[in-house]
Protein backbone atom coordinates (compact mmCIF):
# COMPACT_ATOMS: atom_id res chain seq x y z
CA UNK A 1 0.00 0.00 0.00
CA UNK A 2 1.36 3.66 -0.70
CA UNK A 3 2.06 5.45 2.21
CA UNK A 4 -0.02 8.53 3.02
CA UNK A 5 0.98 12.30 2.31
CA UNK A 6 -1.37 14.95 2.12
CA UNK A 7 0.97 17.94 0.40
CA UNK A 8 3.05 17.59 -2.77
CA UNK A 9 0.22 18.01 -5.25
CA UNK A 10 1.05 20.09 -8.23
CA UNK A 11 -1.35 22.67 -6.86
CA UNK A 12 -0.73 23.96 -3.63
CA UNK A 13 -4.06 25.61 -3.02
CA UNK A 14 -5.60 21.94 -3.15
CA UNK A 15 -2.87 20.94 -0.50
CA UNK A 16 -4.19 24.09 2.04
CA UNK A 17 -7.43 22.55 1.35
CA UNK A 18 -6.97 19.15 2.15
CA UNK A 19 -4.57 20.52 5.43
CA UNK A 20 -7.94 22.63 6.20
CA UNK A 21 -10.23 19.99 6.16
CA UNK A 22 -7.68 18.15 8.45
CA UNK A 23 -7.09 20.61 10.77
CA UNK A 24 -10.66 21.40 10.88
CA UNK A 25 -11.74 17.88 11.65
CA UNK A 26 -9.07 17.70 14.18
CA UNK A 27 -10.55 20.97 16.16
CA UNK A 28 -14.13 19.36 15.85
CA UNK A 29 -12.76 16.14 17.77
CA UNK A 30 -10.90 18.33 20.13
CA UNK A 31 -14.53 20.07 20.82
CA UNK A 32 -16.36 16.78 21.01
CA UNK A 33 -13.78 15.45 23.25
CA UNK A 34 -14.03 18.22 26.14
CA UNK A 35 -17.96 18.40 25.57
CA UNK A 36 -17.76 14.46 26.59
CA UNK A 37 -15.51 15.38 29.38
CA UNK A 38 -17.77 17.88 30.97
CA UNK A 39 -21.14 15.55 30.11
CA UNK A 40 -19.57 12.99 31.95
CA UNK A 41 -18.32 15.20 35.02
CA UNK A 42 -22.04 16.47 34.95
CA UNK A 43 -23.28 13.16 35.35
CA UNK A 44 -21.09 11.94 38.19
CA UNK A 45 -21.27 14.83 40.12
CA UNK A 46 -24.65 15.20 39.55
CA UNK A 47 -24.08 18.78 38.42
CA UNK A 48 -26.64 20.57 36.35
CA UNK A 49 -24.34 23.86 35.57
CA UNK A 50 -21.83 21.59 33.77
CA UNK A 51 -24.10 19.73 32.14
CA UNK A 52 -25.80 22.89 30.60
CA UNK A 53 -22.17 23.45 29.60
CA UNK A 54 -22.02 20.39 27.60
CA UNK A 55 -25.22 21.34 25.97
CA UNK A 56 -24.40 24.59 24.99
CA UNK A 57 -21.57 23.01 23.41
CA UNK A 58 -23.13 21.28 21.01
CA UNK A 59 -24.00 24.15 19.28
CA UNK A 60 -20.28 24.34 18.63
CA UNK A 61 -20.33 21.03 16.96
CA UNK A 62 -23.29 21.57 14.68
CA UNK A 63 -20.84 24.46 13.41
CA UNK A 64 -18.00 22.64 12.93
CA UNK A 65 -19.92 19.34 11.11
CA UNK A 66 -21.84 22.11 8.69
CA UNK A 67 -17.80 23.95 7.99
CA UNK A 68 -16.17 20.91 7.50
CA UNK A 69 -19.40 19.32 5.05
CA UNK A 70 -18.85 22.45 2.88
CA UNK A 71 -14.75 22.03 2.25
CA UNK A 72 -15.07 18.11 1.60
CA UNK A 73 -18.28 19.06 -0.91
CA UNK A 74 -16.18 21.97 -2.24
CA UNK A 75 -13.05 19.55 -2.87
CA UNK A 76 -15.52 17.08 -4.55
CA UNK A 77 -16.59 19.57 -6.71
CA UNK A 78 -13.85 21.31 -7.52
CA UNK A 79 -10.75 18.64 -7.42
CA UNK A 80 -12.17 15.68 -8.41
CA UNK A 81 -9.83 13.67 -6.09
CA UNK A 82 -8.81 10.05 -6.47
CA UNK A 83 -7.05 7.38 -4.39
CA UNK A 84 -5.40 8.62 -0.90
CA UNK A 85 -7.24 11.88 -1.57
CA UNK A 86 -10.37 10.68 -2.33
CA UNK A 87 -10.75 8.18 0.95
CA UNK A 88 -9.18 10.80 3.14
CA UNK A 89 -12.64 13.22 1.92
CA UNK A 90 -14.46 10.11 2.62
CA UNK A 91 -12.97 9.67 5.38
CA UNK A 92 -13.10 13.12 7.00
CA UNK A 93 -16.78 12.89 5.95
CA UNK A 94 -18.06 9.74 7.76
CA UNK A 95 -16.22 11.06 10.74
CA UNK A 96 -17.94 14.56 10.59
CA UNK A 97 -21.14 12.60 10.60
CA UNK A 98 -19.83 10.17 14.11
CA UNK A 99 -17.90 13.13 15.45
CA UNK A 100 -21.89 15.00 15.77
CA UNK A 101 -23.41 11.68 17.05
CA UNK A 102 -20.86 11.50 19.59
CA UNK A 103 -21.95 15.33 20.67
CA UNK A 104 -25.35 14.25 20.30
CA UNK A 105 -24.83 11.77 22.86
CA UNK A 106 -22.90 13.51 25.34
CA UNK A 107 -25.89 16.22 25.33
CA UNK A 108 -28.17 12.92 26.05
CA UNK A 109 -25.58 12.08 29.02
CA UNK A 110 -25.92 15.69 30.39
CA UNK A 111 -29.89 16.04 30.05
CA UNK A 112 -29.95 12.86 32.60
CA UNK A 113 -27.58 14.86 34.87
CA UNK A 114 -30.27 17.57 35.22
CA UNK A 115 -33.00 14.67 35.32
CA UNK A 116 -31.15 13.39 38.34
CA UNK A 117 -30.17 17.02 39.56
CA UNK A 118 -33.94 17.55 39.69
CA UNK A 119 -34.21 15.01 41.51
CA UNK A 120 -31.82 15.79 44.16
CA UNK A 121 -30.15 12.19 43.93
CA UNK A 122 -26.84 11.24 42.91
CA UNK A 123 -25.21 8.41 40.91
CA UNK A 124 -22.74 7.47 43.71
CA UNK A 125 -22.08 4.04 43.58
CA UNK A 126 -22.77 3.12 40.29
CA UNK A 127 -19.37 2.02 39.49
CA UNK A 128 -20.27 0.62 36.05
CA UNK A 129 -21.00 4.17 35.09
CA UNK A 130 -17.64 5.53 36.04
CA UNK A 131 -15.92 2.48 34.88
CA UNK A 132 -17.46 2.81 31.32
CA UNK A 133 -17.38 6.84 30.99
CA UNK A 134 -13.15 6.40 31.51
CA UNK A 135 -12.72 3.22 28.60
CA UNK A 136 -15.27 5.14 26.15
CA UNK A 137 -13.35 8.37 26.57
CA UNK A 138 -10.61 6.94 25.93
CA UNK A 139 -11.73 5.10 23.06
CA UNK A 140 -12.83 8.43 21.46
CA UNK A 141 -9.56 10.08 22.18
CA UNK A 142 -7.60 7.29 20.63
CA UNK A 143 -9.61 6.63 17.03
CA UNK A 144 -9.14 10.77 16.45
CA UNK A 145 -5.46 10.18 17.57
CA UNK A 146 -5.10 7.39 15.16
CA UNK A 147 -6.49 9.11 12.02
CA UNK A 148 -4.33 12.76 13.15
CA UNK A 149 -1.08 10.09 12.97
CA UNK A 150 -2.81 8.36 10.34
CA UNK A 151 -2.35 5.07 12.28
CA UNK A 152 -4.17 1.60 11.32
CA UNK A 153 -2.84 -0.19 14.07
CA UNK A 154 -4.02 1.65 17.17
CA UNK A 155 -7.52 2.23 15.22
CA UNK A 156 -7.09 -1.54 15.16
CA UNK A 157 -6.84 -1.23 19.17
CA UNK A 158 -9.54 1.09 19.32
CA UNK A 159 -11.81 -1.70 17.64
CA UNK A 160 -10.54 -4.49 19.77
CA UNK A 161 -11.76 -2.11 22.67
CA UNK A 162 -15.29 -2.58 21.44
CA UNK A 163 -16.24 -5.39 22.35
CA UNK A 164 -14.84 -4.86 26.10
CA UNK A 165 -16.87 -1.84 26.10
CA UNK A 166 -20.17 -3.48 25.20
CA UNK A 167 -19.43 -6.31 27.99
CA UNK A 168 -19.02 -3.66 30.14
CA UNK A 169 -22.59 -2.28 29.11
CA UNK A 170 -24.15 -5.45 29.03
CA UNK A 171 -23.24 -6.30 32.99
CA UNK A 172 -24.20 -2.74 33.96
CA UNK A 173 -27.52 -2.74 32.89
CA UNK A 174 -28.16 -5.91 34.37
CA UNK A 175 -26.72 -4.83 37.58
CA UNK A 176 -28.86 -1.83 37.21
CA UNK A 177 -32.23 -4.08 36.86
CA UNK A 178 -31.27 -6.21 39.86
CA UNK A 179 -31.21 -3.16 41.78
CA UNK A 180 -34.01 -2.03 40.37
CA UNK A 181 -35.94 -5.21 41.32
CA UNK A 182 -34.53 -4.71 44.80
CA UNK A 183 -35.84 -1.57 45.43
CA UNK A 184 -38.39 -0.30 43.43
CA UNK A 185 -38.02 3.04 44.78
CA UNK A 186 -34.62 3.45 43.12
CA UNK A 187 -36.38 2.77 39.52
CA UNK A 188 -36.28 6.40 38.28
CA UNK A 189 -33.00 6.91 39.04
CA UNK A 190 -31.29 3.91 37.31
CA UNK A 191 -33.25 4.52 34.46
CA UNK A 192 -31.88 8.00 33.96
CA UNK A 193 -28.59 6.28 34.56
CA UNK A 194 -29.32 3.44 32.27
CA UNK A 195 -30.26 6.38 29.28
CA UNK A 196 -26.61 7.90 30.22
CA UNK A 197 -24.94 4.26 29.87
CA UNK A 198 -26.74 3.61 26.47
CA UNK A 199 -25.42 6.93 25.69
CA UNK A 200 -21.60 6.10 26.41
CA UNK A 201 -22.15 2.85 24.50
CA UNK A 202 -23.15 4.55 21.66
CA UNK A 203 -20.26 7.07 22.30
CA UNK A 204 -18.07 3.60 22.08
CA UNK A 205 -19.80 2.42 18.45
CA UNK A 206 -19.12 5.72 17.06
CA UNK A 207 -15.40 5.82 17.98
CA UNK A 208 -15.13 2.29 16.37
CA UNK A 209 -16.83 3.77 13.50
CA UNK A 210 -13.97 6.21 12.96
CA UNK A 211 -11.27 3.80 13.85
CA UNK A 212 -12.58 1.80 10.55
CA UNK A 213 -13.00 4.82 8.74
CA UNK A 214 -8.96 5.47 9.58
CA UNK A 215 -8.26 1.97 8.27
CA UNK A 216 -10.05 2.50 5.17
CA UNK A 217 -8.36 5.36 4.61
CA UNK A 218 -5.10 4.40 5.59
CA UNK A 219 -5.06 0.48 4.15
CA UNK A 220 -7.77 1.51 1.17
CA UNK A 221 -10.02 -1.49 2.55
CA UNK A 222 -13.71 -1.19 3.38
CA UNK A 223 -13.30 -3.27 6.78
CA UNK A 224 -16.96 -2.17 8.49
CA UNK A 225 -19.28 -5.59 9.14
CA UNK A 226 -15.84 -7.51 8.97
CA UNK A 227 -14.84 -9.94 11.97
CA UNK A 228 -12.01 -8.55 14.27
CA UNK A 229 -9.38 -11.43 12.64
CA UNK A 230 -10.25 -10.22 9.03
CA UNK A 231 -9.68 -6.80 9.85
CA UNK A 232 -6.35 -7.70 11.66
CA UNK A 233 -5.20 -9.16 8.66
CA UNK A 234 -6.02 -6.32 6.50
CA UNK A 235 -4.20 -3.71 9.19
CA UNK A 236 -1.13 -6.28 8.84
CA UNK A 237 -1.29 -6.26 4.98
CA UNK B 1 10.42 12.34 -23.79
CA UNK B 2 12.68 13.78 -20.94
CA UNK B 3 16.09 12.12 -20.58
CA UNK B 4 16.97 11.07 -17.06
CA UNK B 5 20.41 9.76 -15.92
CA UNK B 6 20.40 6.03 -14.29
CA UNK B 7 20.27 7.17 -10.75
CA UNK B 8 17.14 9.24 -11.22
CA UNK B 9 15.64 6.61 -13.11
CA UNK B 10 16.95 4.20 -10.23
CA UNK B 11 14.92 6.76 -8.04
CA UNK B 12 11.68 7.73 -9.84
CA UNK B 13 11.43 3.31 -10.38
CA UNK B 14 12.19 3.02 -6.52
CA UNK B 15 10.70 -0.99 -5.52
CA UNK B 16 9.41 -1.22 -9.17
CA UNK B 17 11.20 -4.12 -10.96
CA UNK B 18 8.21 -5.27 -12.96
CA UNK B 19 4.29 -4.30 -13.77
CA UNK B 20 1.98 -4.21 -10.65
CA UNK B 21 -1.41 -5.74 -10.92
CA UNK B 22 -2.27 -8.23 -13.30
CA UNK B 23 -1.20 -7.15 -16.88
CA UNK B 24 -2.13 -10.49 -18.45
CA UNK B 25 -5.24 -12.48 -18.64
CA UNK B 26 -5.75 -16.39 -18.31
CA UNK B 27 -8.45 -16.20 -20.74
CA UNK B 28 -10.43 -14.32 -22.73
CA UNK B 29 -7.64 -11.78 -24.40
CA UNK B 30 -8.15 -10.49 -27.52
CA UNK B 31 -4.69 -8.90 -27.67
CA UNK B 32 -1.72 -9.69 -25.93
CA UNK B 33 1.53 -8.03 -25.52
CA UNK B 34 5.15 -9.59 -24.80
CA UNK B 35 8.34 -7.82 -24.13
CA UNK B 36 7.31 -4.88 -25.90
CA UNK B 37 10.57 -2.24 -27.11
CA UNK B 38 9.60 0.44 -29.17
CA UNK B 39 12.87 2.39 -30.58
CA UNK B 40 13.16 5.67 -32.28
CA UNK B 41 16.18 5.25 -33.82
CA UNK B 42 18.54 4.72 -30.61
CA UNK B 43 16.51 5.95 -28.31
CA UNK B 44 14.18 3.32 -26.42
CA UNK B 45 10.63 4.57 -25.83
CA UNK B 46 8.96 1.53 -24.40
CA UNK B 47 10.64 -1.10 -22.19
CA UNK B 48 9.30 -4.74 -21.97
CA UNK B 49 5.49 -4.49 -21.87
CA UNK B 50 3.35 -7.11 -21.56
CA UNK B 51 -0.05 -6.81 -21.65
CA UNK B 52 -3.47 -8.39 -22.30
CA UNK B 53 -6.23 -6.54 -23.44
CA UNK B 54 -9.89 -8.93 -22.96
CA UNK B 55 -12.54 -9.29 -25.67
CA UNK B 56 -14.98 -6.40 -25.25
CA UNK B 57 -13.52 -5.16 -22.26
CA UNK B 58 -12.47 -0.85 -22.58
CA UNK B 59 -9.08 -1.09 -21.10
CA UNK B 60 -7.40 2.32 -20.46
CA UNK B 61 -4.08 3.51 -20.67
CA UNK B 62 -3.38 6.92 -18.78
CA UNK B 63 0.34 8.33 -18.24
CA UNK B 64 2.29 12.08 -18.53
CA UNK B 65 3.01 13.16 -21.00
CA UNK B 66 6.12 11.19 -23.12
CA UNK B 67 5.13 8.05 -20.94
CA UNK B 68 4.97 6.40 -24.36
CA UNK B 69 1.08 5.35 -23.94
CA UNK B 70 -0.01 6.43 -27.16
CA UNK B 71 3.41 5.02 -28.71
CA UNK B 72 2.19 1.67 -27.14
CA UNK B 73 -1.03 1.74 -28.76
CA UNK B 74 0.15 2.58 -32.18
CA UNK B 75 2.13 -0.52 -32.00
CA UNK B 76 -1.03 -2.48 -31.88
CA UNK B 77 -2.09 -1.83 -35.21
CA UNK B 78 0.97 -1.29 -36.66
CA UNK B 79 0.92 2.39 -37.49
CA UNK B 80 4.38 2.91 -36.12
CA UNK B 81 5.12 0.74 -39.25
CA UNK B 82 4.92 4.57 -40.97
CA UNK B 83 7.55 5.85 -38.86
CA UNK B 84 11.20 5.18 -40.74
CA UNK B 85 13.04 5.45 -37.71
CA UNK B 86 10.68 3.55 -35.64
CA UNK B 87 11.30 -0.02 -34.39
CA UNK B 88 9.51 -2.70 -32.40
CA UNK B 89 10.76 -5.67 -31.10
CA UNK B 90 8.53 -8.46 -28.57
CA UNK B 91 5.29 -10.12 -29.39
CA UNK B 92 2.47 -8.81 -30.32
CA UNK B 93 -0.63 -11.21 -31.06
CA UNK B 94 -4.31 -10.59 -32.06
CA UNK B 95 -6.32 -13.96 -31.86
CA UNK B 96 -3.43 -15.60 -32.05
CA UNK B 97 -1.55 -14.04 -34.97
CA UNK B 98 1.54 -12.55 -34.92
CA UNK B 99 0.50 -9.31 -36.12
CA UNK B 100 4.49 -8.46 -36.90
CA UNK B 101 4.74 -11.66 -39.04
CA UNK B 102 6.08 -10.89 -42.35
CA UNK B 103 3.11 -12.67 -43.86
CA UNK B 104 0.70 -10.22 -42.13
CA UNK B 105 -1.23 -8.11 -44.49
CA UNK B 106 -1.33 -4.53 -42.68
CA UNK B 107 -4.05 -3.35 -44.83
CA UNK B 108 -6.25 -5.93 -42.93
CA UNK B 109 -4.62 -5.75 -39.83
CA UNK B 110 -5.47 -2.06 -39.34
CA UNK B 111 -9.46 -3.14 -40.69
CA UNK B 112 -9.32 -5.66 -37.85
CA UNK B 113 -7.87 -3.25 -35.42
CA UNK B 114 -9.40 0.42 -36.18
CA UNK B 115 -7.98 3.30 -35.19
CA UNK B 116 -9.96 6.67 -34.13
CA UNK B 117 -7.55 9.51 -33.40
CA UNK B 118 -7.60 12.60 -31.15
CA UNK B 119 -8.46 15.06 -34.03
CA UNK B 120 -11.32 14.02 -35.93
CA UNK B 121 -10.30 13.17 -39.77
CA UNK B 122 -13.09 12.95 -41.70
CA UNK B 123 -12.58 12.29 -45.87
CA UNK B 124 -13.14 15.67 -47.49
CA UNK B 125 -16.17 13.45 -49.01
CA UNK B 126 -19.67 13.04 -48.09
CA UNK B 127 -21.46 11.68 -45.12
CA UNK B 128 -22.22 8.41 -46.90
CA UNK B 129 -18.44 7.62 -48.79
CA UNK B 130 -16.31 8.44 -45.49
CA UNK B 131 -18.45 5.48 -44.07
CA UNK B 132 -18.57 3.35 -47.29
CA UNK B 133 -14.95 3.74 -47.78
CA UNK B 134 -13.47 0.93 -45.63
CA UNK B 135 -16.07 -1.76 -46.79
CA UNK B 136 -15.47 -0.83 -50.54
CA UNK B 137 -11.58 -1.01 -50.71
CA UNK B 138 -11.45 -4.48 -48.46
CA UNK B 139 -14.35 -5.74 -50.50
CA UNK B 140 -16.76 -6.56 -48.35
CA UNK B 141 -19.83 -6.04 -50.30
CA UNK B 142 -20.82 -6.70 -54.06
CA UNK B 143 -24.20 -4.76 -54.68
CA UNK B 144 -25.36 -1.10 -53.56
CA UNK B 145 -28.15 -2.10 -51.04
CA UNK B 146 -25.63 -4.21 -48.63
CA UNK B 147 -23.63 -1.26 -48.99
CA UNK B 148 -26.33 0.92 -47.71
CA UNK B 149 -26.98 -1.24 -45.13
CA UNK B 150 -23.42 -1.40 -43.42
CA UNK B 151 -23.58 2.29 -43.73
CA UNK B 152 -26.95 2.71 -41.91
CA UNK B 153 -25.83 0.00 -39.11
CA UNK B 154 -22.13 1.78 -38.39
CA UNK B 155 -23.82 4.88 -38.60
CA UNK B 156 -26.46 4.03 -36.13
CA UNK B 157 -23.46 1.88 -34.01
CA UNK B 158 -21.91 5.74 -33.42
CA UNK B 159 -25.15 7.15 -32.75
CA UNK B 160 -25.46 9.66 -35.50
CA UNK B 161 -27.72 7.81 -37.62
CA UNK B 162 -30.51 10.24 -36.75
CA UNK B 163 -28.49 13.59 -36.92
CA UNK B 164 -26.90 12.59 -40.63
CA UNK B 165 -30.04 10.27 -42.31
CA UNK B 166 -31.45 12.94 -44.11
CA UNK B 167 -27.73 14.44 -45.22
CA UNK B 168 -26.01 11.39 -46.15
CA UNK B 169 -24.80 13.15 -49.62
CA UNK B 170 -23.39 16.30 -48.03
CA UNK B 171 -19.73 17.06 -47.31
CA UNK B 172 -18.55 15.06 -43.94
CA UNK B 173 -16.44 18.63 -43.22
CA UNK B 174 -19.98 20.46 -42.54
CA UNK B 175 -19.93 18.68 -39.37
CA UNK B 176 -19.69 19.79 -36.03
CA UNK B 177 -16.39 18.69 -34.41
CA UNK B 178 -18.71 16.00 -32.04
CA UNK B 179 -20.19 14.48 -35.13
CA UNK B 180 -17.14 14.60 -37.21
CA UNK B 181 -15.99 12.29 -34.72
CA UNK B 182 -18.50 9.88 -34.34
CA UNK B 183 -18.41 9.27 -38.22
CA UNK B 184 -15.17 8.51 -37.56
CA UNK B 185 -16.29 6.07 -35.05
CA UNK B 186 -19.26 4.74 -37.51
CA UNK B 187 -16.07 5.34 -40.44
CA UNK B 188 -14.07 2.69 -37.93
CA UNK B 189 -16.69 0.33 -37.26
CA UNK B 190 -17.93 0.06 -40.83
CA UNK B 191 -15.44 -2.84 -41.60
CA UNK B 192 -16.28 -4.92 -38.43
CA UNK B 193 -13.14 -4.58 -36.70
CA UNK B 194 -12.06 -6.99 -33.63
CA UNK B 195 -10.34 -4.17 -31.61
CA UNK B 196 -11.17 -0.46 -31.92
CA UNK B 197 -8.17 1.77 -30.67
CA UNK B 198 -8.84 4.98 -29.70
CA UNK B 199 -5.76 7.70 -29.23
CA UNK B 200 -7.27 10.55 -27.09
CA UNK B 201 -10.80 10.46 -28.55
CA UNK B 202 -12.21 13.39 -26.87
CA UNK B 203 -9.19 15.83 -26.64
CA UNK B 204 -10.74 17.74 -29.16
CA UNK B 205 -14.75 18.10 -27.81
CA UNK B 206 -16.76 19.93 -25.94
CA UNK B 207 -18.41 18.15 -22.27
CA UNK B 208 -21.28 17.38 -24.40
CA UNK B 209 -19.89 15.69 -27.08
CA UNK B 210 -17.21 13.98 -25.03
CA UNK B 211 -20.63 12.79 -23.01
CA UNK B 212 -21.51 11.66 -25.90
CA UNK B 213 -18.38 9.46 -27.03
CA UNK B 214 -18.23 8.14 -23.33
CA UNK B 215 -21.46 7.00 -24.01
CA UNK B 216 -20.92 5.36 -27.23
CA UNK B 217 -17.75 3.20 -25.95
CA UNK B 218 -19.95 1.60 -23.07
CA UNK B 219 -22.07 0.67 -25.90
CA UNK B 220 -19.41 -0.36 -28.68
CA UNK B 221 -17.74 -2.39 -25.33
CA UNK B 222 -20.75 -5.07 -26.01
CA UNK B 223 -19.26 -5.81 -29.72
CA UNK B 224 -16.06 -4.42 -29.77
CA UNK B 225 -12.73 -4.59 -28.06
CA UNK B 226 -11.64 -0.70 -27.39
CA UNK B 227 -7.92 0.19 -26.14
CA UNK B 228 -8.20 3.93 -25.45
CA UNK B 229 -5.57 6.41 -24.45
CA UNK B 230 -6.59 9.37 -22.75
CA UNK B 231 -5.19 12.75 -20.77
CA UNK B 232 -8.16 13.06 -18.58
CA UNK B 233 -8.38 10.42 -15.50
CA UNK B 234 -11.24 10.93 -15.03
CA UNK B 235 -12.80 10.27 -18.59
CA UNK B 236 -10.74 6.83 -17.36
CA UNK B 237 -12.89 6.17 -14.69
CA UNK B 238 -15.77 6.56 -16.00
CA UNK B 239 -15.00 4.48 -19.64
CA UNK B 240 -12.89 1.76 -19.02
CA UNK B 241 -13.19 -1.51 -16.76
CA UNK B 242 -9.00 -1.74 -16.64
CA UNK B 243 -6.70 0.80 -16.79
CA UNK B 244 -3.12 0.45 -17.06
CA UNK B 245 -0.66 3.42 -16.71
CA UNK B 246 2.67 3.99 -18.06
CA UNK B 247 5.38 6.11 -16.90
CA UNK B 248 9.13 6.87 -19.10
CA UNK B 249 8.07 3.85 -21.05
CA UNK B 250 7.28 1.21 -18.63
CA UNK B 251 3.94 -0.24 -17.39
CA UNK B 252 4.01 0.40 -14.15
CA UNK B 253 0.54 -1.12 -12.66
CA UNK B 254 -2.34 -2.32 -14.27
CA UNK B 255 -5.55 -3.46 -12.78
CA UNK B 256 -9.45 -2.83 -12.35
CA UNK B 257 -10.57 0.84 -12.56
CA UNK B 258 -12.27 0.95 -9.61
CA UNK B 259 -9.15 -0.35 -7.71
CA UNK B 260 -6.43 2.05 -9.50
CA UNK B 261 -8.35 5.08 -8.74
CA UNK B 262 -9.13 4.57 -5.12
CA UNK B 263 -6.13 2.05 -3.64
CA UNK B 264 -3.52 1.78 -6.32
CA UNK B 265 -0.80 -0.16 -5.35
CA UNK B 266 2.49 1.73 -6.22
CA UNK B 267 3.39 5.37 -5.53
CA UNK B 268 3.52 6.61 -9.26
CA UNK B 269 0.13 5.84 -10.26
CA UNK B 270 -0.74 7.52 -7.00
CA UNK B 271 0.94 10.69 -7.61
CA UNK B 272 -0.05 10.67 -11.34
CA UNK B 273 -3.61 10.27 -10.35
CA UNK B 274 -3.90 12.82 -7.09
CA UNK B 275 -1.88 15.38 -9.20
CA UNK B 276 1.41 15.18 -7.60
CA UNK B 277 3.18 15.78 -10.72
CA UNK B 278 4.76 18.87 -12.11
Amino acid sequence: MVSITFDKHTSGQFNAELEEARNHLMEMGGIVEQQIEIAFKSLVNVDSELASEAIQMDKDVNKMELKIDKETTQILAKRNPAATDLRFIIAVSKTVNDLERIGDEAVKIAQQAIELSNDGAGPQGYVELRHLGEKVREMVQSSLDSFARLDADSAFEVMQQDKAVDLEYNTAVRTLVTKMMEDPRTITRALNVLWALRALERIGDHAQNISENVIYLVKGKDVRHKKLEKVEETVNR
Amino acid sequence: MTTNTNDELAQIFEGWSSTVGKPTLKDNARMTTRGVDVFYGEKQAIFGVDLDIGKNEVLAMIGPSGCGKSTFLRTLNRMNDTIDICRVKGDIHLDGDNIYDKKMDVVNLRARVGMVFQKPNPFPKSIYDNVAYGPRIHGLVTRKAELDEIVETALQKASIWNEVKDRLDQPATGLSGGQQQRLCIARTIAVSPEVILMDEPCSALDPIATARIEELIAELSENFTIAIVTHSMQQAARVSSRTAYFHLGRLVEVGATDKIFTAPEHRLTEDYITGRFG
